[in-house]
């Protein structure tokens, strides 16, 4: 009885342990990130336009869809940036436009990433010919042009932001892929894990307790990356007219500058914001990649 | 060597091999009727049709299909497109679009590259300098556009406001040439848009590879020799770091061209260039799905040799690679 009390207060013991290893990382990594100058403008810009997206609904002067003025209007005080081709206000639509840029770039990303570790954890892990096969179908991702394959799924699976989201996690995985394999494989010979297996722990203890942690931190610093790409891809498939005209992307909103001429014609207004806008997001991801990326990748830090 | 290339070779057919499998499925597992993909589009006349279902034997089980299919591919038949009334697949591709499409990416690709690694030693060295902030800043921006939209900027600006360059098209459509030299010169032209378009877009990923794999050149003991020997700046940079630092680059180029032939078709779109990008964006507004078909297994063999020559060229570079 003793014993047992014993050992489930060592256990209890252990979890705040680890509680306080993860708060001390995670503190200590913040005090870092706080030193980068790129790092700060990029968490800025993202949480800038994460405000505008939730927040959308009381910053927008107008309603996205609703025709509120003549087509073609000049930008005037009522309509900051004109109207588009058949009356709607564009600096509402754009002010709501991030919120599907954003959305689709987080769970795309989100699923690329969970893909991506997945094939690369099980691939590491399992070695032999899984990891063989797994290889291959990567490295075929990886060659295969990736707009041309997206735009034929995207074909056949049709337009909307779902399946924008599917094409862009299916075509995208296999850098995450790659990196959690190898660092999966290297893991995998350390003493801590052949001790846990020593022990008699299941594979999937193995991997859930010391490999994943482990993983984690370059997955994170790989994901912003995956961000950046997916709003990228997005913008490239919605402009090509793959995108919902019920949830318009800023992607979107220039698919309609563009079929209403606006280079030819000049309106700068309906091109310049959501290109800027795209342009914002991207470096504000991009940054705070570069920053984490400096932090956590222990090559870039001897220099 | 003899050992390294017939490993590299074996891999590289058996990707083209899983490519063509993948493609020949993906236009099979479109709903509806499958062979719809083929030839049931109505801008295809009953006696081609009829032709077709032979050919490729769509009236037969599935992997006598897929053998028809491979087989017509090594004879170099894609079948017929939907949107041009049932002329050959291979020949839309093989003509003239094949040839904007090289002269357009060829040219942009070689700029770039040249620009990227010149500038990019230069930044590198002069580290955290003004040159080298106000560059990478200058790369970090032209990455983050969208292709379409700097190439739909550079319209508004080029085309629009200051009218220097034509906003659409190959050639001035209608127009008759004297001589060659005219043609050559609104042919340039007319390029000059997409030109600069894929120019800077490529550019900035190449110059902040470049300056990465500078920086970890410099870390090597053989810098330090060089230095030590008292070699003159340029020399050590030019000499030692460039050459090392670019070895990387080769094989990184053929695995981009993938993304490249993304931004084509982006840049093309939007420029009316009239080459493989356009005719991808065409296909797929117009359900042409045999060009994209073929398309998609031209750019699979292109992307595939490509990986093939840079392991080779890298195996020659980097004697290291080979063992």
């Amino acid at each position: 009885m003793r014993t047992l009390r014993a050992q489930a207060t060592t256990t209890v013991q252990i979890k705040e342990d680890r509680f306080w290893v993860y708060r001390r990382k995670i503190s200590d990594f913040w005090r870092l990130y706080k030193r980068s100058r790129l790092g700060k403008i990029g968490l800025t810009i993202v949480l800038a336009f994460m405000f505008i997206a939730i927040a959308a609904p009381w910053i927008a002067p107008y309603d996205p869809f609703s025709f509120v003025g003549d087509p073609f209007l000049k930008p005037s005080s009522a309509h900051v940036l004109g109207t588009d081709q058949v009356g709607r206000d564009i600096l509402s639509r754009v002010i709501f436009g991030t919120r599907i840029s954003l959305l689709v770039g987080l769970v795309a990303s989100a699923m690329t990433i969970c893909l991506g570790s997945l094939i690369g954890l099980v691939s590491g892990y399992l070695g032999g010919r899984v990891d063989n096969l797994l290889m291959r179908i990567t490295d075929l991702f990886i060659i295969l042009p990736a707009l041309p394959l997206m735009l034929i799924m995207a074909s056949i699976l049709g337009k909307g932001i779902m399946n924008i989201i599917i094409v862009i996690a299916v075509i995208g995985w296999t850098a995450t892929a790659r990196m959690v394999r190898s660092q999966t494989m290297s893991l995998k010979e350390r003493p801590f894990t052949e001790a846990s297996r020593a022990i008699g722990s299941t594979d999937l203890h193995t991997i859930a307790r010391h490999i994943v942690p482990n993983v984690f931190p370059l997955v994170f610093a790989n994901g912003m990356i995956a961000i950046v790409d997916a709003i990228l891809s997005e913008a490239g498939l919605s402009f090509l007219g793959f995108g919902d005209p019920s949830s318009p992307s800023w992607g979107m909103v220039l698919y309609f500058a563009d079929r209403a001429g606006s280079t030819v014609n000049g309106y700068w207004w309906y091109i310049v914001p959501p290109g800027i806008c795209i342009m914002l997001l991207v470096m504000g991801f991009a940054f705070i990649s570069y920053s984490t990326d400096q932090i956590l990748n222990p090559r870039l830090r001897r220099r | 060597m003899r050992d390294y290339l017939i490993k590299r070779g074996a891999s590289a057919l058996i990707t083209l091999a899983l490519a063509i499998v993948l493609n020949f499925f993906l236009f099979r597992i479109m709903p509806g009727d499958p062979t719809r993909t083929v030839v049931g589009d109505f801008r295809v006349t009953p006696e081609i049709k009829q032709a077709l279902i032979h050919q490729f034997g769509l009236d037969q089980p599935l992997w006598v299909q897929f053998l028809l299919y491979v087989q017509n591919l090594f004879v170099g038949n894609l079948g017929v497109s939907f949107q041009y009334r049932g002329t050959p697949v291979a020949s839309i591709i093989f003509g003239r679009r094949l040839f904007n499409t090289f002269i357009l990416m060829g040219s942009s690709i070689g700029v770039a590259l040249i620009i990227g690694i010149i500038v990019g030693t230069i930044a590198a060295w002069k580290r955290e300098s003004r040159f080298d902030i106000v560059t990478v800043i200058f790369s970090l921006v032209t990455y983050s556009m969208p292709v379409f939209w700097l190439g739909m900027m550079i319209i508004l600006i080029f085309g629009y406001y200051l009218d220097a360059i034509p906003i659409a098209g190959t050639i001035t459509v209608g127009m008759t040439y004297s001589n060659v030299f005219e043609y050559a010169a609104d042919y340039l032209h007319h390029m000059t848009g997409p030109f600069v378009t894929l120019t800077v877009s490529f550019v900035g990923f190449y110059f902040l590879i470049m300056r990465d794999s500078i920086l970890d050149v410099f870390t090597e003991d053989y810098m330090l020799t060089a230095k030590a020997k008292g070699l003159s700046n340029s020399k050590i940079l030019f000499r030692h770091a460039m050459r090392n630092a670019t070895l990387p680059m080769v094989s990184l180029i053929a695995v981009e061209v993938t993304y490249l032939f993304g931004g084509a078709t982006m840049t093309e779109t939007v420029f009316s260039w009239y080459g493989i990008g356009r005719l991808i964006y065409e296909a797929v507004v117009m359900a042409d799905y045999p060009v994209l078909q073929g398309i998609f297994v031209v750019m699979s063999i292109l992307v595939i040799s490509a990986n093939f020559c840079a392991d080779i060229v890298y195996a020659f570079l980097d004697p290291r690679i080979r063992y």
